[in-house]
């Protein structure tokens, strides 16, 4: 009989089956969405202190800043034992998400070891 | 996750480490009046330490990627949300038969 919903439940996102949408669990995608998120969030200001402490100015910094952005990419592809497919439901969510939101971190972490290291 | 969350902070105090040997050199480099072009190999050599110590944290320490497939191994179970519209109380246990004394036990 039904039971009471306990945290392991997944909801279940379900489609017609004239449109023919995939059904997915909404719950673990957005796990997955949050697990992204941190570890991006993680290396930008990772990024942005190593861009500081280099001595990085300017464009180079915003070149560095992608280039730490492609390897976390990489890396969460490796995670997801490069079956992007059973984990998100689009390549656009692992590759793009949390992009911008990153920039503002490592643009402040970037600063600020910038001054700690080469001002003060 | 303690292991990944070491790994982390270690990057973290590399990082840190790094940072002090780049506030130092360039003390130096006041000193002798020259002008900072980078950082020594040293410490070039301990941020890309420090920087791989932190991808490994940040990969493992936020937690596993869950299938999104109903129909994978750990996704076997399904259960309904407790619902007003799932609920029915025209049930066979109307055939019990009534106790009839039936007070406050205590």
């Amino acid at each position: 009989m039904a039971g009471h919903s306990d945290s392991s439940s997944s909801e279940k996102k379900s489609g017609e089956a004239m449109t023919d949408v995939p059904t997915f669990s909404a719950e673990n995608l957005q796990n997955n969405m949050k697990v992204i998120y941190y570890s991006r969030t993680f290396m930008s200001i990772t990024g942005g202190v190593i861009a500081g402490i280099f001595g990085f100015t300017g464009f180079v910094g915003f070149i560095f800043y992608f280039l730490v952005m492609t390897i976390t990419s990489i890396g969460l592809i490796a995670k997801a034992k490069f079956s992007v497919h059973s984990y998100f439901d689009s390549w656009n969510r692992i590759i793009l998400d949390g992009l911008m939101g990153g920039l503002m971190s490592f643009v402040l972490f970037w600063t600020f070891a910038y001054d700690i290291v080469h001002i003060f | 996750m303690g292991l990944g969350f070491m790994i982390g902070v270690f990057g973290v105090l590399i990082l840190s480490h790094a940072a002090y040997s780049t506030i130092q050199y360039r003390g130096l480099l006041k000193i002798m009046e020259e002008e900072f072009s980078g950082p020594p190999m040293n410490v070039v050599l301990e941020l890309l330490l420090g920087f791989f110590f932190c991808i490994w944290a940040a990969l493992t320490v936020p937690g596993n990627f869950l299938s999104i497939h109903p129909e994978s191994e750990e996704n076997r179970i399904v259960s309904l949300s407790a619902n007003l519209d799932f609920m029915i109380f025209n049930h066979r246990a109307k055939v019990f038969p009534l106790e009839i004394d039936m007070k406050l036990k205590h």
